[in-house]
């Protein structure tokens, strides 16, 4: 009896390069998948393709020109990064900024958070693998809600609208109601993109138990947003650290049970409908008044030697502000803290071990935007 | 199949309603009055000469520095025996589009509403073969607004 | 046998004939199964796809044929020269040979052949030595898996469909597609194979390389599939053999399930309406297809696979199973009917609880916000 085992095939990994030309728009990302076979055995991400020290630049140019470049830091969330920046530079001065237009900047947050996740829904849609429903309809609805901004601010992505104390100008008349027309259509992406993908068995398949990250992992890599609370981490900073008046509406906070694709998809598709529940609370609240402080200085210049951290919840996490100032009208020192540059550590943890196709999707799942990621 | 079967309702449905297309360039969209292109100079049609004096304000203002502004002594000042009110008069200016952030900040400092945003299609159309195109001289800036084809708006 | 075509008595000629004929329609008809697409999936979409090259855009596929026939021709230095050349035509000219057999209306098929079904599966199946050696000849190691990857979800789903055009011929009694047509003039098959239909429809699209098991040509995936080193005319022998096998298999289909040019009332009305008849049909097949297109994922290789095997396989052979019991021992037909409807509801149900989740609960915040430890 001749015993003989099977001789081990020698085989070796390949190295896929998935370059910064990316089929799917995610920006200008590079990473190398270490592949045995179908199975991804390492993944080392490349990143810095957008960098434009936007930091730096904010070192010399004072607080009202500082927010250009704080828009575009996260360009699909605009308004989000503005109001960092600006509630950092009110927090070190001291200003009282008008109810008005705090509610008119959370009305304006919350539609950039709307916006945001649809252009998500596009992107991830695509990865997965419709040939190009999805992305048609994210921006079918994020036009409605671009030519709203316009008509607010002026400009379609980079709007320059919030300043250090309030607004830069007044909302046109008929604000209100085109926000309820905004809310409308916006209602019915939400329920197209529910009803294109959600109970699709082909979708589940693809994206359930795919790119597992439990609570701790997540927690200890420091991931913020929505894809830490799709692993089951109830934390909201519009619940735990209230800014605007956040705490003057009612709204839940969707959490996830595995931490996969699946649910980091469904946590954002809740979102939304919290979120277009938190704009129409806004709107019956919003008053009249003014919107910005009657005692503004002409230029603002921080006292000497200060230093605040702001932190809020961007659609993609918690984008951060630290501000330190030397006494001028220009910061000393102004420090982003990305939400996707962290949420970006936990792509190697969530791809090893799943197969090449699946690491595209994790990719998308995560939901990044490189601008943030390199500043 | 179930799902599968929801996801061809949502497709047919779709099918129903029709394209959104604009047909663009064939169609232009209107612009909201407060649309952002790139900054214009103002004529005033009353005088026919700038409503700029070429203060500098704008060009200290303007975070990404695009600007550069000459100013001279007005020949048509009432001491020359002219009817304008104006000291000085902008003699030269120049915007470089290709660095300007299109932030507003220019507009809200000036102290003699001298310069606007273009909210019209011409400030959007501005395609060129050679990058030293885009910087913008003083009679290219100004003669928008020359023509009157503008309505300008400045916020309050 | 039918009669020779314009009156031609030579067979040879005839044969001739027809094969130039079929070989310039089906030229056409691929450009214009081509703009269809864009159209309709654009449709689909709320956009307008081509509209500027032509009246609406109809001269798209001739401007694309054009810009294709004008590139150049390029070839890997280490690329096995016989199989890299070769491969086009072992993919493109087996499509074409499916054509001898397809019923267009009464008597206007290149040849009737006795065992018309079997031949067009087998000769179908030609194609997937094409795949492989335009993965192998191509010299790039993700040609190679891509190829690979076509041939097994290829050879996958051959066994299904060529079972499930079994269990029609034995209901039809015949592999003669006119027969098969001809016998349809009362009611179609489709009234007593629906489980068939069902799976002719999956297999279909997994045969023709379509969402959602495009794989292979998987255009957001890491690499573009066994076609990455053609260019040019020669790439473009494989996407027109991708959608002369769609106008094929839609053919098929409207002959075999739906009546083809027979049903409803097509002796008796003639050729204009047997014309409309077969072309409703076939655009409803690619409409169809079309339309999953622009709705569905795409499947993953290994659920692609596992679903072929485990579910579409074995269904398959019960149906079998099930029309020779009642064929033999004279049963009525509608015992056929009433197991297809409950195998569709089987295989409804087997897929969905293959992923079965039920829809997720929110669950609401408390508005302190602990943070789990």
């Amino acid at each position: 009896m001749v015993t003989e085992t099977a001789p081990e095939f020698e085989t070796q990994d390949l190295l896929i390069n998935v370059g910064p030309q990316h089929p799917s728009t995610h920006g200008v990302f590079r990473m190398v998948l270490e592949v045995d076979g179908e199975v991804v055995k390492e993944l080392v991400p490349h990143i810095g393709y957008l960098h434009r020290g936007a930091e730096k630049l904010c070192e010399n140019n004072d607080f009202r020109q500082g927010v250009g470049y704080m828009d575009r830091t996260e360009y699909l969330a605009a308004h989000n990064a503005e109001l960092s920046y600006v509630m950092a530079v009110e927090a070190l001065a001291e200003l009282e900024v008008p109810a008005r237009a705090q509610w008119i900047r959370m009305i304006l947050c919350e539609l950039n958070r709307l916006s945001s996740h649809f252009m998500f829904f596009g992107a991830f849609g695509v990865d997965v693998g419709v040939f190009g429903t999805p992305f048609v309809y994210a921006w079918r609805e994020r036009e409605t809600l671009i030519d709203l901004f316009e008509e607010i601010s002026g400009d379609r992505m980079m709007y320059a609208y919030f300043r250090a104390g309030g607004l830069a100008w007044e909302v046109p008349a008929n604000f209100k109601e085109r926000v309820h027309e905004v809310l409308k259509s916006s209602r019915q992406g939400v329920k197209d993109f529910d009803g294109l993908l959600t109970e699709n068995e082909i979708f589940i398949a693809r994206t359930k138990n795919v790119g597992i990250i439990s609570a701790e992992d997540a927690i200890e890599i420091g991931m913020s947003g929505s894809s830490l609370r799709a692993s089951g981490v109830n934390l909201d900073i519009r619940k735990t650290e209230p800014y605007l008046f956040y705490d003057q509406v009612e709204f839940d906070v969707p959490l996830g049970e595995n931490g996969d694709v699946f649910d980091r998809y469904y946590v954002r598709l809740q979102e939304m409908e919290q979120s277009m529940r938190i704009i129409e609370q806004c709107l019956e609240r919003l008053e009249d008044g003014p919107i910005m402080p009657e005692k503004m200085p002409r230029m603002l210049r921080l006292p000497e030697g200060q230093e605040v951290y702001i932190r809020t919840e961007a659609p993609r996490g918690e984008y951060g502000v630290y501000l330190v100032s030397k006494g001028g009208n220009k910061p000393w020192r102004l420090k982003v803290r990305s939400a996707c540059l962290s949420n970006l550590q936990a792509l190697r943890q969530m791809s090893v071990g799943q197969y090449v196709a699946d690491a595209i999707i994790i990719l998308g799942s995560i939901d990044i935007v490189l601008s943030e990621v390199d500043r | 199949m179930k799902g599968i079967m929801k996801s061809l309702a949502v497709t047919m449905s779709t099918f129903i309603r029709g394209p959104v297309t604009r047909n663009y360039p064939t169609e232009h969209r209107e612009l909201p009055e407060r649309d952002r292109a790139f900054p214009i100079l103002l004529w005033d049609q009353d005088i026919d000469e700038p409503f700029c004096t070429g203060c500098h304000a704008c060009e200290r203002a303007c975070p990404v520095e695009c600007m550069t502004v000459l100013m001279k002594d007005n020949p048509a000042h009432e001491s020359q025996g002219g009817t304008s009110k104006r000291r000085k008069i902008v003699d030269e200016f120049w915007i470089d589009y290709g660095r300007c952030m299109r932030c507003n900040i220019c507009v809200e400092v000036c102290n003699f509403e001298a310069i606007a945003m273009n909210n019209t299609w011409q400030g959007h159309e501005m395609s060129v073969y050679d990058r030293s195109d885009l910087v913008m001289d003083l009679p290219q800036l100004m003669s928008q607004s020359k023509a009157e084809e503008i309505q300008e708006w400045v916020a309050d | 046998m039918s009669d020779g075509i314009f009156g031609v008595e030579n067979a040879w000629l005839d044969a001739a004939i027809r094969i130039q004929l079929i070989v310039g329609l089906m030229t056409v008809v691929v450009m214009g199964l081509i703009y269809l697409e864009r159209k309709i999936l654009a449709r689909f979409q709320q956009r307008l796809g081509p509209t500027r090259t032509g009246p609406a855009g109809l001269l798209q596929s001739v401007a694309d044929a054009l810009k294709l026939v004008g590139k150049e021709d390029l070839r890997p230095r280490n690329a096995d020269p016989w199989t890299f050349e070769l491969a086009p035509y072992l993919v493109f000219v087996p499509v074409f040979l499916g054509f001898v057999v397809v019923p267009f209306v009464a008597g206007w098929e290149v040849r009737v052949v006795e065992l018309g079904l079997i031949y067009f599966v087998s000769v179908s199946s030609l194609s997937i030595i094409g795949w492989i050696m335009a993965g192998w000849g191509s010299d790039n190691r993700y040609a190679m898996i891509g190829g690979m990857r076509a041939a097994a979800q290829a050879i996958s789903y051959e066994l299904p469909l060529v079972l499930a055009l079994i269990s029609v011929a034995m209901v039809a009694d015949s592999y003669n597609l006119e027969e098969i047509v001809q016998g349809q003039a009362a009611t179609p098959n489709i009234v007593w194979q629906p489980l068939v239909v069902v799976v002719f429809l999956i297999a279909g699209l997994a045969e023709l390389n379509r969402t959602p098991f495009d794989i292979p040509v998987g255009e957001s995936e890491v690499v573009g599939g066994p076609f990455v080193e053609y260019s040019g005319i020669r790439w473009s022998f494989f996407f027109l053999a991708e959608y002369a096998a769609l106008f094929i298999m839609s053919l098929i289909f409207a002959a075999v399930f739906l009546g083809g040019w027979a049903w409803p009332l097509g002796e008796e009305w003639g050729r204009g309406w047997q014309l409309v008849l077969v072309s409703v049909k076939a655009g409803t097949f690619m409409f169809f297809v079309f339309w999953v297109r622009a709705s569905v994922p795409r499947l993953r290789i290994d659920q692609l696979m596992s679903f072929s095997w485990k579910i579409l396989l074995p269904l398959m052979l019960v149906q079998v199973l099930i029309n020779g019991a009642v064929l033999v021992y004279g049963g009525s037909l509608w015992i056929l009917t009433i197991a297809g409807l409950v195998g569709v509801g089987v295989l409804a149900k087997l897929v969905g609880d293959a992923v079965s989740q039920p829809r997720p609960k929110v669950v609401a915040a408390s508005a302190e916000g602990e943070v789990a430890s």
